[in-house]
């Protein structure tokens, strides 16, 4: 009886394959967008932009994130979507050399990939969308000196808030904010990590804030703690509050949720980077390749790699907005 | 006469308290507290803002948290099993209560009811898991960390919700009497499970099912339905201690919670309880978060790199469990 039952079963399973396969059309294009973790805010604008790309450019497009931001987790999403078979894949790299190997493996299938936000710029992707970490870094040092160009203070020092220790795309941010910082009094005092935990980058800041309230400065190389209400972090507003001349906050990414905070002038500066285009022209050119189409907007930018050497990156630049105190309204509303 | 009885009343008082001191001198609750009390000297003399009454009632506050979903995991150690899906169950409720509240329009109190039953449920699935499968507690709470996980990313489509009013607030950052209201809870919380596992039948039971399940078992007591008890009530504390700290942020977060099953299980082993089962206690958990939580002030404070943290936790873990080592061999 159980024999019988096995054969009918695979009799069944083979019919069924053989008609499938017999039947099936030609499989419908797809593009996959990677970010560097399922959850995390900052790509959300970026899900959009891919999913707007795909509405107006008739293409079905993929969101596949990792649980963790973890370079072996998006590795193994990428090795899913090349078995999948997709058409191209758009990846933020949580680390340039660990995904060098997947995506050249895709490119090797068939597949056009290319990376936006965070790069790997000796792979074989076709080209990177988005503005380099380093530079939103520099940018955000830049920012930093020029609300305390006035200053007559001697020494001026900064706390920084990280996200997990050793994160490639955060240490660039900090390595660009401490180039563009260095030689000046501007001098980074304390850096704490998040650990990207939302909860604890509040408990950073605030507790480090009533330790040291004559503090001048915070740096967020990452917009943890404006993903909260301002009213979870009244140490922090008490401090800015008490001196907004004196104590400047410069920080990258901006929520919805910031807003709340720049209504109370908790924020002097807060540098943007466009993650919808970054979905948006991701998915728009790799269809432009597949098709044969040239991509739009391309141009070779230089990027330093980490051992100080310059190369020349194929890249879409999505720009950086700088969301101030006198222009944030405009920017919310748009 | 008068005086024979008065002296004798006495002496049966002074008994007692010296019966009572004795027991709590030798208690593994006390040498954690020995330890906390070090470090609190400590910093009090190194660091002039830790003395501040703000920053003591802030690092209280910020571990209450820990402790509420520590006391849940306390009570289903000490059965012998352990609960890996806290964290998940932390998110995806502070979640549920805070959707409730915005996007329902729900009134605070239900709101936050809908999330503890919520936690209640996923608690007590773990234990169906657990019980009727014969799931060993880490392979089915290891389940529930990615299904809880993944429902809050798919209820959210992993958008923060935003948007809570004062009524909600109020667990996260109301105070009362100038304390904050979160340290209240946890006290509260304390007290009841305290009573919970040393007065009644049924906490007794827990410690006996973790000490010897098949000798609980030969005397009658239904280990199932304890288990099931246990893992339910874990997730009502889980998810409380998750909306609490949606409350204290102003928002409810898909990717809270991740990785607070380590802090809490670390608040727990720090406590002394064992993770073979049938010791441990809520007074012990309390000190175990609150070491945690003096920790993580400590390095701030002291201007020490975040990078350090794990590793002083991670010592002060095996210490707690080498003295514990150490005290069972001499008994």
């Amino acid at each position: 009886m159980k024999r019988l039952l096995l054969v009918t079963m695979l009799v069944v399973l083979v019919a069924g394959g053989l008609l499938f396969a017999g039947g099936a059309k030609e499989k419908e294009r797809e593009i996959a967008v990677v970010p560097q973790q399922l959850g995390n805010v900052v790509f959300l604008p970026a899900e959009e932009g891919m999913k707007a790309a795909g509405k107006d450019l008739g293409v079905k497009v993929l969101w596949e994130a990792p649980p963790k931001a973890e370079a072996q987790l998006q590795v193994e999403v990428m090795e899913g979507l090349i078995e999948r078979g997709v058409a191209g894949i758009a990846i933020s790299c949580n680390h340039p050399d660990a995904l060098q190997g997947v995506i050249n493996r895709a490119v090797a299938a068939g597949i056009v990939v290319t990376t936006f936000d965070a790069d790997s710029p000796l792979s074989d992707r076709a080209f990177f969308a988005g503005t380099n970490n380093y530079q939103a870094g520099y940018i955000s040092g830049q920012e930093m000196l020029r609300l305390y160009k006035d200053s007559n203070k001697a020494r001026i020092r900064v706390a920084l808030l990280e996200g997990i220790p050793g994160a490639f795309d955060i240490e660039s941010r900090k390595r660009g904010f401490k180039d563009a910082i260095a030689g000046s009094n501007i001098e980074v005092v304390y850096e704490g990590a998040c650990d990207d935990d939302v909860d604890k980058s509040v408990i950073i800041v605030e507790d480090y804030t009533r330790a040291n309230p004559n503090i001048d400065a915070w740096f967020m190389a990452g917009g943890w703690p404006y993903i909260v209400q301002p009213g979870a972090m009244p140490e922090y507003t008490k401090w800015k509050q008490a001196d907004p001349v004196n104590h400047k906050v410069v920080t990258l990414d901006v929520f919805p949720s910031s807003e709340a905070f720049f209504d109370l002038g908790l924020i002097d500066s807060a540098i943007d980077q466009d993650f919808y285009q970054m979905g948006y022209l991701s998915v728009k050119n790799i269809l432009n390749i597949l098709d044969g189409k040239p991509v739009e907007g391309l141009e070779d930018i230089e990027n330093e790699l980490d051992d100080g050497s310059i190369i020349m990156v194929p890249s879409i630049d999505t720009g950086t907005k700088i969301v101030l105190l006198e222009n944030y309204k405009d920017y919310f509303k748009d | 006469m008068v005086d024979q009885r008065e002296q004798t009343v006495v002496e049966k008082g002074s008994n007692f308290l010296k019966k009572w001191g004795l027991s709590v001198i030798r208690s593994n609750s006390f040498r954690i507290f020995i330890v906390m009390v070090i470090m609190c000297v400590a910093m009090w003399l190194v660091s002039p803002p830790f003395r501040t009454a703000n920053n003591l009632l802030s690092v209280a506050k910020n571990f209450s948290t820990y402790a509420i979903a520590g006391i849940g995991v306390t009570l289903v150690i000490i059965t012998g099993g352990i609960d890996l899906s806290i964290g998940s169950i932390f998110g995806l409720t502070g979640v549920i209560a805070t959707m409730a509240f915005v996007k329902f329009n729900i009134p605070a109190v239900p709101a936050v009811l809908i999330g503890l039953i919520a936690g209640g449920l996923l608690g007590l699935i773990n234990g169906v898991f657990i019980v009727k499968f014969n799931l060993p507690p880490f392979i089915a709470t290891l389940g529930m960390l990615s299904i809880a996980r993944s429902i809050a990313y798919i209820i959210t489509k992993g958008y923060p919700v935003v948007g809570l009013s004062k009524g909600i607030l109020f667990l996260g950052q109301g105070e009362i009497l100038k304390i904050p209201t979160p340290i209240w809870l946890m006290v509260v919380i304390a007290i009841i499970f305290s009573i919970f596992l040393n007065k009644t039948i049924t906490g007794r039971r827990i410690y006996a099912l973790g000490g010897n399940e098949e000798a609980t078992k030969i005397s009658g007591i239904n280990t199932d339905r304890l288990k099931l008890l246990v893992y339910s009530v874990g997730g009502v504390l889980y998810a409380f201690s998750g909306i609490i700290t949606a409350s204290k942020l102003g928002v409810g977060q898909p990717t809270a919670g991740n990785g607070y099953e380590l802090d809490a299980i670390a608040a727990v082993v720090i406590g002394g309880a064992s993770l073979t089962g049938g010791a441990g206690t809520i007074a012990g958990t309390i000190i175990g978060a609150a070491i945690m939580g003096i920790l993580r002030n400590a390095l701030v404070l002291l201007s020490i790199r975040s990078h350090w943290q794990q590793f002083v936790i991670g010592w002060v873990i095996l210490i707690a469990v080498i003295l514990d080592q150490m005290r069972v061999a001499k008994k």
